[in-house]
């Protein structure tokens, strides 16, 4: 972990959501932990279309806050999901992907999956302002 | 609270999804879900904003606000059918308008504008239940009657 990270990674959503990350060679891995109050509907037992869309906004903000310096603040502008396919009651991990670092604004889009990373269960684009 | 535009079989399965969201489901319950206004096509809901979904900055995070959109939005949905059948979120764009602190009370309110070839367009807000401040806009489509109600519909 580095920069603005440590805050997102410590703070009340962070735990709701079950989040932890790992460093890996092809970059940050983050992970949901499947918990029952993340199902939506019981009748379907998949994950809540909304936490999958707070999960992947979540690893936006993570993947931007790695890079900005400590003590550097982000906020959410707006968010875009896609939902590509159904979801089980699992656990999720996400990539996310920085597609330009401007000095106030980021665009970060984020890909989440289950069992496979070539089937994407969801696809999040963020944008978001970055304050000093 | 039900208006008689709505399918009854709708409108006792809304009563239904909104008693249990009440008072069984994980999430909602601890929102102090509160149904305000259904209509055919319209729905207002007011809920908590827990501290537990406290993000950096000691502000409620944008991602609860999404959740609710997106389970009030799908209600919304339901509200507008001729009969039940189940519908999946096909994407969902939220807009943060403002910060809301945590234990807030808020209104979410949704529309669906159209049902055409089997998607559902709705749109809607949340604002603030004391002082109807603007918190963040949303819209999204939704499949309505998907193939299969275990395995590919989402609420």
């Amino acid at each position: 972990m580095s920069g603005a990270e440590p805050t997102l990674i410590a703070s009340p959503i962070a735990e709701w959501l079950g989040f932890s990350m790992e460093e890996t060679d092809q970059g940050a891995l983050y992970r949901l932990s499947f918990d029952e109050k993340h199902i939506g509907n019981p009748m379907i037992r998949a994950l809540h279309g909304g936490v999958i869309a707070a999960f992947l906004e979540f690893c936006s903000q993570c993947a931007l806050a790695a890079k900005l310096e400590p003590g550097a603040t982000l906020k959410t502008v707006n968010v875009d999901i896609d939902y590509l396919a159904s979801s089980r009651a699992q656990d999720m991990t996400a990539r996310a992907t920085i597609l330009r670092l401007g000095r106030r604004i980021a665009f970060v889009e984020a890909t989440g999956w289950q069992e496979d990373e070539a089937r994407p269960v969801a696809k999040a684009r963020c944008r978001l302002r970055i304050g000093e | 609270m039900s208006r008689p535009d709505i399918n009854p079989a709708i409108g006792a399965m809304l009563r239904n999804a909104s008693d249990w969201l009440a008072h069984e489901h994980s999430l909602f319950r601890t929102l102090n879900f509160e149904p305000l206004l259904v209509g055919k096509g319209k729905l207002s809901v007011a809920v908590d904003l827990p501290a537990g979904f406290t993000g950096a900055g000691g502000v409620i995070h944008g991602g609860l606000m999404t959740i609710i959109m997106d389970s009030i939005f799908g209600f919304t949905v339901f509200t507008a059918l001729d009969q039940l059948k189940p519908i999946a979120t096909i994407n969902l764009r939220v807009d943060y308008i403002a910060d809301a602190a945590p234990g807030e009370r808020v209104v979410c309110a949704g529309e669906c504008i159209t049902i055409r070839d089997e998607v559902a367009y709705v749109s809607g807000d949340l604002k603030t239940q004391s002082t109807n401040k603007l918190i963040a806009t949303g819209s999204g489509a939704f499949m309505v009657g998907t193939r299969g109600l275990k395995k590919e519909s989402r609420l």
